[in-house]
């Protein structure tokens, strides 16, 4: 009984931990042992797996749009032409 | 077109500050392509964007002589064209609002990150995302822009916005938070 609570407490403060650093473990900003620690939690934990993946779905998308649309066509010249155009 | 290392970048800016009109063009060379994805990003597509890119090199040109140089010339380039974007965009009808986080609970929700591709065309999901940086609030709407869609450092990002890095980061989270809502929503319909 004190067992299971002991553990669940455990698995809630792990979980309070792992929450709070996402953001972090995607910026890059966590330690080798800090991001073992956060994916040994993601590993049992349903939904901070789910908000990890999701995440990293979200960020790789993100920097995808970074590739589309191209800018149009002689766009730099054209700012030149109006900074010429104001004297 | 090859990147200029610092020293050289703030050699052009010197000569701009000093009046030297060929030295600012060659700025205008070096960012024009990028300054324009920000802001179009920022107003999304069919947007001002091109007009706006215009217009912050004009307004810096004029101000060149009031850059201090304690930041990179491309990140006070950026805070430009971002401000007159916001400035545009305040006189457009609003488009939507801060996605609440709370609208999305997870977790009780099945896991599919072992799951295999999504069915749904990848520009499907790409919409999607699209609408969501659209209709988060444009103090939201920037950070992720900066960092997670031009790669930005968060001191650069912080920067260009003007705030604390603790500040940036806050947004920051709330934004992909929001982001990541609408996807997991997309996703979990497409199971």
């Amino acid at each position: 009984m004190i067992g299971r609570w002991l553990q669940k407490r455990r698995f809630m403060r792990e979980h309070r931990w792992t929450s709070a650093r996402m953001d972090a473990y995607f910026d890059g900003e966590l330690s080798s042992r800090e991001r073992h620690r956060l994916e040994a939690h993601a590993g049992i934990c349903p939904e901070c797996k789910r908000m990890l993946a999701t995440l990293r779905k979200t960020l790789e998308e993100l920097r995808g749009l970074s590739r589309d649309p191209s800018p149009p066509a002689g766009l730099a010249d054209s700012v030149i032409e109006r900074l010429r155009g104001q004297g | 077109m090859p990147r200029l290392s610092t020293q050289e970048e703030g050699a052009l800016v010197e000569r701009a500050q000093a009046g030297d009109r060929l030295a600012f063009e060659e700025l205008v060379r070096r960012h024009a392509d990028r300054l324009y994805a920000v802001v179009l990003r920022f107003l999304g597509e069919g947007s001002e964007a091109e007009d706006v890119t215009q217009e912050a090199f004009l307004r810096a040109w004029r101000g060149i002589g009031g850059f201090k140089g304690r930041s990179q010339f491309y990140t006070w380039l950026y805070r430009i064209g971002l401000n007159e974007a916001k400035r545009r965009s305040a006189r457009r009808p609003p488009s939507g609002k801060l996605t609440s986080l709370d609208e999305h609970p997870h977790a009780d929700a099945p896991d599919w990150s072992e799951a295999p591709e999504p069915r749904a065309a990848e520009g499907e999901l790409r919409e999607v995302l699209q609408r969501a940086v659209r209709s988060l609030d444009p103090d939201y709407r920037e950070p992720l822009i900066l960092r997670d869609v031009e790669g930005l450092t968060t001191r650069e990002a912080a920067e260009v916005m003007g705030l604390g890095e603790a500040a940036f980061k806050s947004r920051l989270h709330r934004a992909r938070l929001a982001v990541r809502a609408a996807i997991d929503e997309y996703l979990e319909e497409e199971r």
